[in-house]
């Protein structure tokens, strides 16, 4: 018990080792979702799994939509000026 | 609650609703009986918080170094406050994308557990409103 303990302190004293390659943009996706559950959470009047999971994944959808698109828009201004 | 409740009873109401949702996440939710949203904000914000600290080790708790992040980070529990002290010995340096992930993510979740407690209370003062004569909320 005592090591398992000693395992998980550790693994929380240690940090990952993270890439700053393009892949590691989507760490932005699990912090998404957790803003789509945390918001729906707060603004649906009644929680129904059905519907609050529907309401969820389109939030979700729609803020991964827009940031793409806004990504798109920047990487184009950004070739435009260096082009 | 019932109308006849004092007013003075009615913002301690508020106010423990408010700290309680502070303290645990969820918690203030649990405490006018919204049960369902108090797991989900628990479960959410908590595990948030615990993917922020595993990726950046709790050396992205940074009291003196990192000020604005820290008040976001410290949104979420006052444990971040113990975190913070432990963190201040130096003894767990974070840098690059591990520290910025990290960051980002527990002050996220600080963040969202900041909304959670403004609903949580402006749900609890509704229960006054809404419940008149009914003992659903306390």
């Amino acid at each position: 018990m005592f090591l398992t303990d000693a395992f998980v302190m550790a693994t929380f004293t240690v940090p990952e080792k993270i890439t700053t390659d393009p892949q590691s943009m989507l760490w932005l996706l699990p912090l998404v979702a957790a803003i789509s559950i945390v918001y729906k959470a707060t603004k649906l009047p009644e929680i129904k799994f059905v519907n609050f999971l529907k309401e969820t994944v389109i939030l979700f959808g729609s803020i991964v939509v827009f940031m793409f698109v806004t990504a798109l828009v920047l990487y184009s201004i950004a070739w435009l000026v260096i082009e | 609650m019932t109308e006849s409740r004092p007013k003075e009873n009615h913002t301690i109401f508020l106010l423990t609703v408010g700290l309680l949702a502070w303290l645990i996440p969820g918690a203030g939710h649990l405490m006018i009986k919204e049960n369902k949203r108090a797991f989900i904000i628990s479960v959410t914000i908590i595990l948030t918080f615990c993917a922020g600290l595993y990726v950046g080790s709790i050396g992205i708790i940074n009291p003196s170094g990192a000020k604005p992040w820290y008040v976001a980070q410290i949104m979420n529990s006052p444990i971040v406050a113990a975190l913070g002290y432990l963190a201040k010995t130096g003894d767990y340096t974070v840098f690059g994308k591990p520290n910025e992930i990290g960051q980002i993510y527990t002050s996220i979740a600080g963040l969202l557990n900041l909304l959670c407690i403004v609903n949580a209370v402006y749900l609890a003062h509704l229960c006054k409103i809404e419940t008149a004569g009914e003992p659903k909320c306390s």
